[in-house]
Protein backbone atom coordinates (compact mmCIF):
# COMPACT_ATOMS: atom_id res chain seq x y z
CA UNK A 1 0.00 0.00 0.00
CA UNK A 2 3.08 2.32 0.86
CA UNK A 3 4.41 1.87 -2.37
CA UNK A 4 1.24 2.44 -4.41
CA UNK A 5 0.49 5.80 -2.78
CA UNK A 6 4.31 6.58 -3.37
CA UNK A 7 4.00 5.87 -7.04
CA UNK A 8 0.82 7.47 -7.27
CA UNK A 9 2.38 10.80 -5.26
CA UNK A 10 5.22 11.08 -8.14
CA UNK A 11 2.32 10.19 -10.75
CA UNK A 12 -0.11 13.02 -10.07
CA UNK A 13 3.29 15.45 -8.96
CA UNK A 14 3.70 16.19 -12.59
CA UNK A 15 -0.06 17.97 -12.42
CA UNK A 16 1.70 20.43 -10.06
CA UNK A 17 3.06 21.71 -13.58
CA UNK A 18 -0.76 21.63 -15.51
CA UNK A 19 -1.30 25.35 -14.63
CA UNK A 20 1.72 26.83 -17.12
CA UNK A 21 0.28 24.27 -19.76
CA UNK A 22 -3.44 25.24 -19.35
CA UNK A 23 -4.46 22.16 -21.17
CA UNK A 24 -7.99 22.48 -22.81
CA UNK A 25 -9.30 20.09 -20.35
CA UNK A 26 -8.37 19.07 -17.35
CA UNK A 27 -8.60 15.02 -15.72
CA UNK A 28 -7.67 15.26 -12.17
CA UNK A 29 -5.84 13.97 -10.07
CA UNK A 30 -8.56 12.47 -7.76
CA UNK A 31 -10.85 11.73 -11.50
CA UNK A 32 -7.91 10.25 -12.65
CA UNK A 33 -7.25 8.18 -9.58
CA UNK A 34 -11.04 7.44 -9.46
CA UNK A 35 -10.84 5.72 -12.89
CA UNK A 36 -7.85 3.85 -12.34
CA UNK A 37 -9.01 2.29 -9.00
CA UNK A 38 -12.28 1.53 -11.23
CA UNK A 39 -10.28 0.04 -13.67
CA UNK A 40 -8.49 -2.21 -11.08
CA UNK A 41 -11.71 -3.42 -9.62
CA UNK A 42 -13.02 -4.68 -13.61
CA UNK A 43 -12.87 -8.03 -13.43
CA UNK A 44 -11.29 -10.53 -16.34
CA UNK A 45 -14.24 -13.63 -16.10
CA UNK A 46 -12.58 -16.99 -16.41
CA UNK A 47 -13.52 -20.09 -18.19
CA UNK A 48 -12.99 -23.25 -16.05
CA UNK A 49 -13.20 -26.85 -17.52
CA UNK A 50 -12.51 -30.24 -16.68
CA UNK A 51 -13.21 -33.51 -18.30
CA UNK A 52 -16.68 -33.86 -16.33
CA UNK A 53 -17.81 -29.93 -15.89
CA UNK A 54 -17.64 -26.76 -16.55
CA UNK A 55 -17.28 -23.72 -14.38
CA UNK A 56 -16.75 -19.60 -14.49
CA UNK A 57 -15.13 -17.35 -12.06
CA UNK A 58 -13.58 -13.67 -11.81
CA UNK A 59 -9.89 -12.92 -12.03
CA UNK A 60 -8.31 -9.32 -11.02
CA UNK A 61 -4.93 -7.86 -11.05
CA UNK A 62 -2.62 -5.46 -9.39
CA UNK A 63 1.32 -5.05 -11.24
CA UNK A 64 3.46 -3.34 -8.60
CA UNK A 65 6.30 -3.37 -11.02
CA UNK A 66 6.71 -3.75 -14.41
CA UNK A 67 10.22 -3.30 -16.62
CA UNK A 68 9.47 -2.58 -20.21
CA UNK A 69 12.08 -2.97 -22.34
CA UNK A 70 10.14 -1.29 -25.67
CA UNK A 71 9.56 2.06 -24.69
CA UNK A 72 12.13 5.62 -25.22
CA UNK A 73 11.70 6.23 -21.69
CA UNK A 74 10.47 5.75 -17.96
CA UNK A 75 11.11 1.35 -18.48
CA UNK A 76 9.98 1.17 -14.65
CA UNK A 77 6.84 1.79 -13.66
CA UNK A 78 4.23 0.43 -10.65
CA UNK A 79 0.73 0.27 -10.66
CA UNK A 80 -0.30 2.33 -12.93
CA UNK A 81 0.94 0.84 -16.27
CA UNK A 82 0.08 2.78 -19.50
CA UNK A 83 -0.45 -0.21 -22.11
CA UNK A 84 2.65 0.99 -24.44
CA UNK A 85 4.50 -0.50 -20.96
CA UNK A 86 3.20 -3.98 -21.78
CA UNK A 87 2.41 -4.59 -25.71
CA UNK A 88 6.19 -3.02 -26.77
CA UNK A 89 7.55 -5.71 -24.43
CA UNK A 90 8.00 -6.14 -20.82
CA UNK A 91 8.26 -9.02 -17.57
CA UNK A 92 5.83 -7.83 -15.15
CA UNK A 93 5.14 -8.70 -11.68
CA UNK A 94 1.91 -9.39 -10.22
CA UNK A 95 -0.63 -10.02 -7.38
CA UNK A 96 -3.92 -11.74 -8.73
CA UNK A 97 -7.08 -12.36 -6.57
CA UNK A 98 -9.01 -15.02 -8.67
CA UNK A 99 -12.38 -16.89 -7.84
CA UNK A 100 -12.97 -19.95 -10.24
CA UNK A 101 -15.73 -22.22 -9.73
CA UNK A 102 -15.44 -24.75 -7.78
CA UNK A 103 -12.97 -26.32 -5.93
CA UNK A 104 -14.13 -29.79 -5.07
CA UNK A 105 -14.59 -30.43 -1.72
CA UNK A 106 -13.62 -27.31 -0.53
CA UNK A 107 -15.00 -24.13 1.92
CA UNK A 108 -13.87 -21.44 -0.89
CA UNK A 109 -12.67 -21.05 -4.18
CA UNK A 110 -10.79 -18.30 -3.75
CA UNK A 111 -6.89 -18.21 -5.36
CA UNK A 112 -4.23 -16.22 -4.50
CA UNK A 113 -1.55 -15.91 -7.28
CA UNK A 114 1.54 -14.25 -7.17
CA UNK A 115 3.52 -14.33 -10.90
CA UNK A 116 5.99 -13.03 -13.48
CA UNK A 117 4.53 -12.23 -16.81
CA UNK A 118 6.47 -11.46 -20.02
CA UNK A 119 5.28 -9.80 -22.91
CA UNK A 120 6.29 -10.15 -26.32
CA UNK A 121 5.25 -7.59 -29.49
CA UNK A 122 4.10 -9.41 -32.44
CA UNK A 123 2.26 -7.08 -34.50
CA UNK A 124 2.63 -3.55 -34.91
CA UNK A 125 4.88 -3.02 -31.93
CA UNK A 126 2.54 -4.72 -29.73
CA UNK A 127 -0.07 -2.60 -30.53
CA UNK A 128 -1.80 -5.51 -32.55
CA UNK A 129 -1.08 -8.31 -31.38
CA UNK A 130 1.30 -9.11 -28.01
CA UNK A 131 1.79 -12.86 -27.22
CA UNK A 132 2.45 -13.29 -23.59
CA UNK A 133 4.25 -16.33 -21.35
CA UNK A 134 4.41 -16.39 -17.33
CA UNK A 135 4.33 -18.19 -14.13
CA UNK A 136 2.93 -17.87 -10.85
CA UNK A 137 2.85 -19.32 -7.47
CA UNK A 138 -0.79 -19.89 -6.32
CA UNK A 139 -2.45 -20.37 -2.81
CA UNK A 140 -5.68 -21.82 -2.84
CA UNK A 141 -7.64 -24.11 -0.18
CA UNK A 142 -6.79 -27.80 -0.45
CA UNK A 143 -2.91 -27.01 -1.19
CA UNK A 144 -0.26 -24.57 -2.82
CA UNK A 145 1.49 -25.11 -6.05
CA UNK A 146 2.85 -23.86 -9.27
CA UNK A 147 0.70 -22.66 -12.42
CA UNK A 148 2.18 -21.90 -16.20
CA UNK A 149 0.48 -19.42 -18.76
CA UNK A 150 0.21 -18.22 -21.93
CA UNK A 151 -2.05 -15.65 -23.69
CA UNK A 152 -2.09 -13.29 -26.84
CA UNK A 153 -3.77 -9.71 -26.41
CA UNK A 154 -4.62 -7.41 -29.10
CA UNK A 155 -6.32 -3.60 -28.86
CA UNK A 156 -2.64 -2.20 -27.16
CA UNK A 157 -2.93 -5.33 -25.01
CA UNK A 158 -5.81 -4.58 -23.57
CA UNK A 159 -7.98 -7.38 -24.30
CA UNK A 160 -6.55 -10.91 -24.32
CA UNK A 161 -6.82 -14.48 -24.05
CA UNK A 162 -5.06 -16.43 -21.27
CA UNK A 163 -4.62 -20.26 -20.64
CA UNK A 164 -3.13 -20.85 -17.17
CA UNK A 165 -2.20 -24.70 -16.37
CA UNK A 166 -1.56 -26.03 -12.72
CA UNK A 167 -1.47 -29.66 -12.58
CA UNK A 168 -1.98 -29.91 -8.86
CA UNK A 169 -4.68 -27.86 -9.03
CA UNK A 170 -7.72 -29.95 -8.71
CA UNK A 171 -10.94 -29.13 -11.11
CA UNK A 172 -9.28 -26.07 -11.64
CA UNK A 173 -6.17 -27.80 -14.04
CA UNK A 174 -6.44 -25.05 -16.91
CA UNK A 175 -8.34 -21.75 -16.58
CA UNK A 176 -8.81 -19.64 -19.88
CA UNK A 177 -9.18 -16.24 -19.10
CA UNK A 178 -10.66 -13.30 -21.03
CA UNK A 179 -8.12 -11.05 -19.57
CA UNK A 180 -9.47 -7.11 -19.68
CA UNK A 181 -6.72 -4.53 -18.61
CA UNK A 182 -6.79 -0.67 -19.33
CA UNK A 183 -3.79 0.64 -17.09
CA UNK B 1 -10.52 -7.98 -36.73
CA UNK B 2 -10.62 -4.41 -37.03
CA UNK B 3 -14.61 -4.25 -38.08
CA UNK B 4 -15.57 -6.98 -35.47
CA UNK B 5 -13.75 -5.12 -32.44
CA UNK B 6 -15.66 -1.75 -34.07
CA UNK B 7 -18.95 -3.66 -33.68
CA UNK B 8 -18.26 -4.79 -30.46
CA UNK B 9 -17.04 -1.29 -29.06
CA UNK B 10 -20.32 0.01 -30.89
CA UNK B 11 -22.75 -2.16 -28.97
CA UNK B 12 -20.40 -1.36 -25.68
CA UNK B 13 -21.64 2.24 -26.59
CA UNK B 14 -24.87 1.93 -27.60
CA UNK B 15 -26.79 5.04 -26.47
CA UNK B 16 -23.82 7.19 -25.71
CA UNK B 17 -24.26 9.65 -27.83
CA UNK B 18 -21.05 11.09 -29.86
CA UNK B 19 -18.73 7.94 -29.41
CA UNK B 20 -21.80 5.56 -30.42
CA UNK B 21 -22.22 7.73 -33.60
CA UNK B 22 -18.45 8.00 -34.51
CA UNK B 23 -17.89 4.26 -34.11
CA UNK B 24 -21.02 3.56 -36.21
CA UNK B 25 -19.88 5.98 -39.01
CA UNK B 26 -16.31 4.39 -38.73
CA UNK B 27 -17.99 1.02 -39.13
CA UNK B 28 -19.90 2.16 -42.18
CA UNK B 29 -16.78 3.87 -43.90
CA UNK B 30 -15.35 2.19 -46.80
CA UNK B 31 -13.37 -1.03 -46.21
CA UNK B 32 -10.69 0.29 -49.09
CA UNK B 33 -9.33 3.91 -48.75
CA UNK B 34 -9.73 5.99 -51.59
CA UNK B 35 -6.76 5.83 -53.92
CA UNK B 36 -4.99 9.44 -54.98
CA UNK B 37 -4.06 9.27 -58.89
CA UNK B 38 -0.84 10.24 -59.99
CA UNK B 39 1.07 9.87 -56.27
CA UNK B 40 4.15 11.66 -56.21
CA UNK B 41 6.95 9.29 -56.02
CA UNK B 42 10.03 11.93 -55.93
CA UNK B 43 9.07 15.05 -53.59
CA UNK B 44 11.89 16.88 -53.83
CA UNK B 45 11.40 20.10 -55.64
CA UNK B 46 14.52 21.78 -57.13
CA UNK B 47 12.40 24.79 -58.44
CA UNK B 48 11.35 25.28 -54.74
CA UNK B 49 12.59 27.28 -51.73
CA UNK B 50 9.32 26.53 -49.91
CA UNK B 51 7.27 23.80 -50.56
CA UNK B 52 4.63 21.23 -48.45
CA UNK B 53 3.15 17.83 -49.51
CA UNK B 54 -0.23 17.39 -47.70
CA UNK B 55 -0.07 13.47 -47.12
CA UNK B 56 -3.03 13.74 -45.77
CA UNK B 57 -4.99 13.95 -41.80
CA UNK B 58 -1.41 15.84 -40.06
CA UNK B 59 0.44 14.47 -42.05
CA UNK B 60 2.50 17.23 -44.19
CA UNK B 61 5.94 17.08 -45.78
CA UNK B 62 7.73 20.11 -45.34
CA UNK B 63 10.59 21.09 -48.22
CA UNK B 64 12.80 24.19 -47.02
CA UNK B 65 15.68 24.82 -49.63
CA UNK B 66 17.37 21.54 -49.28
CA UNK B 67 15.70 19.90 -46.00
CA UNK B 68 12.79 17.87 -45.47
CA UNK B 69 10.40 18.04 -42.38
CA UNK B 70 7.60 15.77 -41.69
CA UNK B 71 4.77 16.50 -39.40
CA UNK B 72 2.33 14.04 -37.12
CA UNK B 73 3.36 10.57 -39.78
CA UNK B 74 0.31 8.89 -40.55
CA UNK B 75 0.73 6.17 -42.86
CA UNK B 76 -1.54 3.28 -41.47
CA UNK B 77 -4.79 1.79 -42.87
CA UNK B 78 -6.45 2.59 -39.21
CA UNK B 79 -5.70 5.09 -36.39
CA UNK B 80 -5.97 3.41 -33.10
CA UNK B 81 -6.40 -0.02 -34.80
CA UNK B 82 -10.21 0.92 -35.03
CA UNK B 83 -10.67 3.70 -37.60
CA UNK B 84 -10.21 3.40 -41.01
CA UNK B 85 -8.10 5.61 -43.62
CA UNK B 86 -10.97 6.95 -46.10
CA UNK B 87 -8.04 7.90 -48.66
CA UNK B 88 -4.69 6.57 -48.55
CA UNK B 89 -1.65 8.55 -47.60
CA UNK B 90 -0.78 11.00 -50.54
CA UNK B 91 3.13 10.22 -49.99
CA UNK B 92 4.22 6.30 -49.93
CA UNK B 93 6.74 6.25 -46.74
CA UNK B 94 9.75 4.60 -48.90
CA UNK B 95 9.33 7.89 -51.17
CA UNK B 96 10.23 9.95 -48.43
CA UNK B 97 13.74 12.32 -48.73
CA UNK B 98 15.76 11.87 -46.17
CA UNK B 99 14.33 13.98 -43.30
CA UNK B 100 15.94 17.08 -41.23
CA UNK B 101 13.48 16.42 -38.06
CA UNK B 102 9.92 14.00 -37.12
CA UNK B 103 7.80 16.44 -35.15
CA UNK B 104 4.56 14.55 -33.09
CA UNK B 105 2.20 17.47 -31.92
CA UNK B 106 0.42 15.59 -29.13
CA UNK B 107 0.05 11.72 -28.43
CA UNK B 108 -3.17 10.83 -29.68
CA UNK B 109 -3.46 8.35 -32.11
CA UNK B 110 -4.26 10.35 -35.07
CA UNK B 111 -1.36 12.05 -34.54
CA UNK B 112 1.39 9.86 -32.61
CA UNK B 113 1.22 6.44 -34.52
CA UNK B 114 3.96 3.79 -33.83
CA UNK B 115 3.53 1.88 -36.73
CA UNK B 116 4.04 4.87 -39.07
CA UNK B 117 7.14 5.24 -36.98
CA UNK B 118 8.53 2.21 -37.80
CA UNK B 119 8.35 2.82 -41.31
CA UNK B 120 10.30 5.53 -41.61
CA UNK B 121 12.74 4.54 -39.12
CA UNK B 122 15.85 5.09 -41.20
CA UNK B 123 14.48 8.34 -42.97
CA UNK B 124 14.91 10.75 -39.73
CA UNK B 125 17.92 11.22 -37.40
CA UNK B 126 15.71 13.05 -34.32
CA UNK B 127 11.83 12.56 -33.23
CA UNK B 128 10.89 15.87 -31.72
CA UNK B 129 7.94 15.42 -28.75
CA UNK B 130 6.01 17.04 -26.22
CA UNK B 131 6.70 16.99 -22.93
CA UNK B 132 5.96 13.92 -21.15
CA UNK B 133 5.48 12.23 -24.28
CA UNK B 134 8.54 10.23 -24.82
CA UNK B 135 7.87 7.72 -21.98
CA UNK B 136 4.45 6.37 -24.41
CA UNK B 137 6.55 6.06 -27.38
CA UNK B 138 8.02 3.20 -28.44
CA UNK B 139 12.16 2.57 -28.69
CA UNK B 140 13.15 2.97 -32.52
CA UNK B 141 16.14 3.37 -34.51
CA UNK B 142 15.94 7.20 -34.35
CA UNK B 143 16.69 9.60 -31.13
CA UNK B 144 13.47 10.29 -29.17
CA UNK B 145 13.41 14.04 -27.42
CA UNK B 146 11.07 15.83 -25.54
CA UNK B 147 11.03 20.00 -26.62
CA UNK B 148 9.65 22.03 -23.94
CA UNK B 149 7.56 24.92 -24.64
CA UNK B 150 10.30 27.67 -26.55
CA UNK B 151 13.14 24.96 -26.40
CA UNK B 152 14.73 24.34 -29.69
CA UNK B 153 16.11 21.87 -31.38
CA UNK B 154 19.05 22.56 -33.75
CA UNK B 155 20.89 20.38 -36.64
CA UNK B 156 22.56 21.22 -39.79
CA UNK B 157 21.09 24.68 -39.74
CA UNK B 158 17.65 23.36 -39.19
CA UNK B 159 16.16 25.21 -35.60
CA UNK B 160 12.70 23.46 -34.44
CA UNK B 161 11.11 25.48 -31.64
CA UNK B 162 7.99 24.34 -29.51
CA UNK B 163 5.28 26.94 -29.23
CA UNK B 164 2.28 26.68 -27.17
CA UNK B 165 -0.92 25.95 -28.43
CA UNK B 166 -3.76 24.60 -26.61
CA UNK B 167 -4.94 20.82 -26.70
CA UNK B 168 -5.12 17.82 -24.34
CA UNK B 169 -2.22 15.39 -23.63
CA UNK B 170 -2.29 11.67 -22.64
CA UNK B 171 -3.02 9.11 -25.21
CA UNK B 172 -5.41 6.63 -23.29
CA UNK B 173 -8.04 8.90 -21.90
CA UNK B 174 -6.95 9.33 -17.66
CA UNK B 175 -2.82 9.55 -18.80
CA UNK B 176 -3.74 13.22 -19.18
CA UNK B 177 -4.15 13.78 -15.57
CA UNK B 178 -0.72 13.36 -15.49
CA UNK B 179 0.54 14.25 -18.99
CA UNK B 180 -0.66 17.83 -18.67
CA UNK B 181 1.73 19.15 -20.88
CA UNK B 182 1.90 16.88 -23.69
CA UNK B 183 0.66 18.81 -26.50
CA UNK B 184 2.94 21.60 -28.56
CA UNK B 185 3.06 23.45 -32.32
CA UNK B 186 6.12 23.99 -33.51
CA UNK B 187 7.62 26.19 -35.40
CA UNK B 188 10.52 25.06 -38.27
CA UNK B 189 13.48 27.98 -39.03
CA UNK B 190 16.27 27.45 -42.17
CA UNK B 191 17.86 29.31 -44.11
CA UNK B 192 15.38 32.77 -43.56
CA UNK B 193 12.14 30.29 -44.12
CA UNK B 194 9.83 30.08 -41.12
CA UNK B 195 6.99 27.41 -40.77
CA UNK B 196 4.43 27.34 -37.82
CA UNK B 197 2.95 23.73 -37.74
CA UNK B 198 -0.17 23.79 -34.90
CA UNK B 199 -0.83 20.42 -34.51
CA UNK B 200 -4.25 19.86 -33.02
CA UNK B 201 -4.99 23.28 -31.06
CA UNK B 202 -8.09 25.44 -30.50
CA UNK B 203 -8.27 28.75 -31.01
CA UNK B 204 -6.24 30.65 -28.77
CA UNK B 205 -5.45 34.24 -29.35
CA UNK B 206 -2.78 34.99 -26.56
CA UNK B 207 -0.46 31.69 -27.55
CA UNK B 208 -0.78 32.87 -31.27
CA UNK B 209 0.31 36.05 -30.34
CA UNK B 210 2.97 34.78 -28.43
CA UNK B 211 4.48 33.03 -31.19
CA UNK B 212 3.92 35.75 -33.63
CA UNK B 213 6.04 38.02 -31.23
CA UNK B 214 8.76 35.55 -31.29
CA UNK B 215 8.43 34.93 -34.93
CA UNK B 216 7.11 38.14 -36.95
CA UNK B 217 8.00 36.61 -40.02
CA UNK B 218 6.12 32.92 -41.11
CA UNK B 219 6.50 32.20 -43.97
CA UNK B 220 3.86 29.49 -44.34
CA UNK B 221 1.35 27.96 -41.38
CA UNK B 222 -0.24 24.10 -41.48
CA UNK B 223 -3.24 24.90 -39.37
CA UNK B 224 -6.03 22.53 -38.44
CA UNK B 225 -10.10 23.16 -39.42
CA UNK B 226 -11.28 20.25 -38.21
CA UNK B 227 -12.95 18.15 -36.12
CA UNK B 228 -15.58 20.47 -35.62
CA UNK B 229 -18.55 18.87 -34.73
CA UNK B 230 -20.49 18.85 -31.90
CA UNK B 231 -18.99 22.24 -31.32
CA UNK B 232 -20.06 22.67 -27.40
CA UNK B 233 -17.23 19.66 -27.44
CA UNK B 234 -14.98 20.09 -29.53
CA UNK B 235 -14.46 23.85 -29.19
CA UNK B 236 -12.42 23.50 -26.37
CA UNK B 237 -10.09 21.25 -28.17
CA UNK B 238 -9.83 21.91 -32.11
CA UNK B 239 -10.54 24.87 -33.89
CA UNK B 240 -13.26 25.02 -37.05
CA UNK B 241 -12.65 26.68 -40.46
CA UNK B 242 -13.41 30.23 -39.26
CA UNK B 243 -11.38 30.18 -36.32
CA UNK B 244 -8.43 28.56 -37.85
CA UNK B 245 -8.82 31.62 -40.51
CA UNK B 246 -8.42 34.14 -37.75
CA UNK B 247 -5.64 31.96 -36.21
CA UNK B 248 -4.22 32.55 -39.61
CA UNK B 249 -4.57 36.25 -39.59
CA UNK B 250 -2.95 36.13 -35.34
CA UNK B 251 -0.07 34.40 -36.41
CA UNK B 252 0.72 36.70 -39.54
CA UNK B 253 1.86 34.11 -41.64
CA UNK B 254 2.28 34.91 -45.25
CA UNK B 255 0.56 31.25 -46.15
CA UNK B 256 -1.74 29.07 -44.89
CA UNK B 257 -2.06 25.16 -45.66
CA UNK B 258 -5.37 23.77 -44.08
CA UNK B 259 -4.46 20.43 -42.63
CA UNK B 260 -6.81 17.47 -40.23
CA UNK B 261 -9.35 17.38 -42.23
CA UNK B 262 -11.14 14.28 -44.34
CA UNK B 263 -8.99 11.56 -43.70
CA UNK B 264 -10.51 9.86 -40.72
CA UNK B 265 -13.66 9.77 -38.98
CA UNK B 266 -13.17 11.48 -35.84
CA UNK B 267 -16.35 13.79 -34.86
CA UNK B 268 -19.76 13.50 -36.53
CA UNK B 269 -18.25 16.29 -39.47
CA UNK B 270 -18.83 14.74 -43.32
CA UNK B 271 -15.98 14.37 -45.06
CA UNK B 272 -15.75 17.37 -47.12
CA UNK B 273 -17.99 19.79 -44.41
CA UNK B 274 -14.82 21.46 -43.21
CA UNK B 275 -13.36 21.86 -46.39
CA UNK B 276 -16.40 23.80 -47.70
CA UNK B 277 -16.84 26.00 -44.89
CA UNK B 278 -13.61 27.29 -44.94
CA UNK B 279 -13.75 28.04 -48.97
CA UNK B 280 -17.25 29.94 -48.29
CA UNK B 281 -15.68 31.73 -45.04
CA UNK B 282 -12.78 32.53 -47.56
CA UNK B 283 -14.78 33.84 -50.41
CA UNK B 284 -16.63 35.88 -47.88
CA UNK B 285 -13.17 37.21 -46.60
CA UNK B 286 -11.81 37.62 -50.17
CA UNK B 287 -8.70 35.24 -49.24
CA UNK B 288 -7.48 33.84 -52.77
CA UNK B 289 -5.72 30.51 -53.06
CA UNK B 290 -2.29 32.29 -52.59
CA UNK B 291 -3.18 33.34 -49.25
CA UNK B 292 -4.68 29.60 -48.25
CA UNK B 293 -3.69 27.09 -50.19
CA UNK B 294 -6.23 24.52 -49.91
CA UNK B 295 -4.40 21.24 -51.29
CA UNK B 296 -5.89 17.67 -51.94
CA UNK B 297 -4.52 14.65 -50.40
CA UNK B 298 -0.97 13.65 -51.81
CA UNK B 299 -0.97 17.43 -53.50
CA UNK B 300 2.39 19.37 -53.11
CA UNK B 301 2.10 23.59 -53.71
CA UNK B 302 5.59 25.56 -54.10
CA UNK B 303 4.80 28.59 -51.52
CA UNK B 304 7.70 30.13 -52.34
CA UNK B 305 9.61 29.57 -55.35
CA UNK B 306 13.29 29.64 -56.61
Amino acid sequence: MAALLVTLAFAFARVARAEEASPAVRVSPAAALGIWTFAQLIPSPLYVATSDRVGGGVRWQITPFIYSFGVAARPVRAFIIEPVARHTGAIELYGSPEWACCAPGQETSWILRGGARLYLPLIGRGEALTGSLGGSYYRAAGGDGASIEAGIHVLFSTLGITVTVSPRLTGREVITALQIRYF
Amino acid sequence: MTRAMLFVLLLLAAGCGFIGRTLQRNLDAPTEPAKIANKIRDPRRADARLAVLWVGHATALVQMDDIFVLTDPVFTRTVGQLSPRLVEPGLDPDDLPPLAAVVISHMHFDHLSYDSLAMIEDKTPVLLLPPGAKASVPRYAFESRELDRWESYEAGGVRVTAVPVRHVGGRWGIDQAWNPRAFTGYVFQYRGLSVYFGGDTAFDRDRFQETRARFPDLSLALLPICPTEPRDFMRRTHMDSLEALEAFSVLGARTMVPVHYDTFINSDDRPGDCRRLLLEHMRERNLTGDEIAVLAIGEQRVIIAR
